[in-house]
């Protein structure tokens, strides 16, 4: 019987994880790869203590200050597919069928790609609709591209793409941008960049790859057609809940509902913190910081049972 | 032999390299945003334009899957 699970490997599970070790909990932490969402990041400039560094290095260095911990056990291969309240505690089932028995839970699961859900989009996953700029953006050398959405990760991909498509046109459902002012900055430098608001993405369409995209321009009520020879999906995350769904208390859009002051959840003896959770921020700082809170307050619950 | 077709910035290349040198395995990498033809046999042996691609002597795989790239090499060392 473990004192605490932490279902997760991002910057909110490691930094948990550090703080249990030192507390001597009997820890274990699951997850399928360090470093969270930011990982596939080129550049990460407001990691506090680091000017700058790649989201690979940043999760190297996060898996390595966890894997310093003496006593933390760590299943680095597998992911939690499911938790159930027991007399005890809580038994976590994973994807590989284990079973694991403990006092308390720290959800720190953060979130996954959100799709468009339009017609053309999974036929064309990975023939022209892609979800990795850093990742795929020099493999549309020489084209015009679609990049839907208008928050950080929708800038970042058209920053990954100026040198190499020929255009990029950046569909933004609202009428503005909500990414970064210096993000935004740099895009608006570029004579590659159209930026399209109030833009609805309706279609993807090709034949064996991307051909064109299809929007509904909101400003002349019309649908539009773009010839291009791609999409990046930049569109924001949605929560990785599923698993708890039916246990926790969960919002209208998925996200764990957590008591700010100390990141307990609707049931005692779980917490969660992060891109997960209710919390408006989306941000590694957020999570290491929220993550150790819980930590904190779960130490005392633990220690007064 | 193990090829695997990559971008300079891509994380999924990285962890796939760095898990064939903590194995020891030989392999031969191809920078697809500076090759385009090595890009065109990317696309036309896995039919997407996805990186990575990894080509374990014939089995081709797309991303990096740890179990399923372990399986497929010790299939080709059978």
């Amino acid at each position: 019987m473990y004192d605490l699970i932490i279902v997760g490997g991002g910057p909110g599970g490691v930094a948990a994880g550090v703080y249990a070790d030192r507390k001597k909990l009997k820890t274990l932490l699951i997850t399928d790869e360090f470093g969270g969402q930011s990982k596939v990041s080129d550049e990460i400039q407001n990691w506090i203590g680091t000017k700058s560094i790649s989201g690979f290095d940043l999760s190297k260095i996060l898996e390595e200050h966890l894997r310093a911990q003496k006593e933390i056990e760590i299943v680095d291969d597998d992911l939690v597919s499911a938790v159930a309240k027991t007399d005890a505690g809580f038994e976590i089932s994973t994807k590989k069928g284990k079973k694991y028995q403990t006092k308390t839970v720290l959800l720190v699961s953060g979130s996954h790609h959100k799709q468009l859900g339009v017609p053309g989009e999974d036929k064309f996953n990975g023939r022209g609709v892609a979800y990795c700029s850093t990742c795929d953006a020099p493999l549309f050398a020489g084209k015009d591209m679609v990049v839907a959405g208008g928050g950080n990760s929708a800038l970042e991909a058209v920053v990954d793409l100026i040198p190499y498509a020929t255009k990029i046109y950046l569909l933004v459902r609202s009428d503005k941008l909500k990414g970064d002012p210096v993000t935004q900055d740099k895009i608006k430098a570029s004579d590659k960049v159209e930026i399209i608001f109030n833009a609805e993405v309706q279609e993807v369409l090709g034949d064996q790859f991307v051909t064109s995209v299809k929007y509904l321009d909101r400003t002349s009520n019309s649908i539009k057609e773009l010839p291009v020879g791609g999409i990046f999906v930049e569109i924001g995350s949605a929560p990785n809940s599923d698993f708890v769904k039916g246990l926790v208390e969960i919002n209208q859009y998925g996200y764990i509902v957590t008591d700010p002051k100390n990141q307990r959840t609707s049931v005692l003896g779980i917490w969660a913190a992060g891109d997960v959770t209710d919390c408006p921020f989306r941000q590694n700082n957020i999570s290491a910081g929220d993550s150790i809170k819980a930590l904190l307050d779960l130490y005392n619950y633990l220690n007064s049972q | 032999m193990i090829q695997i077709y990559t971008t300079p910035t891509c994380v999924y290349c990285k962890m796939a390299k760095e898990y064939f040198k903590e194995h020891n395995l030989q392999y031969e990498e191809y920078d697809v945003s500076k090759d385009q033809s090595r890009l065109n046999e990317m696309v036309s042996k896995s039919h997407q334009m996805g990186v990575p691609v990894i080509d374990v002597n014939g089995t081709v795989m797309v991303g990096f899957d740890r179990d399923y790239l372990e399986q497929a090499v010790k299939e080709s060392q059978k």
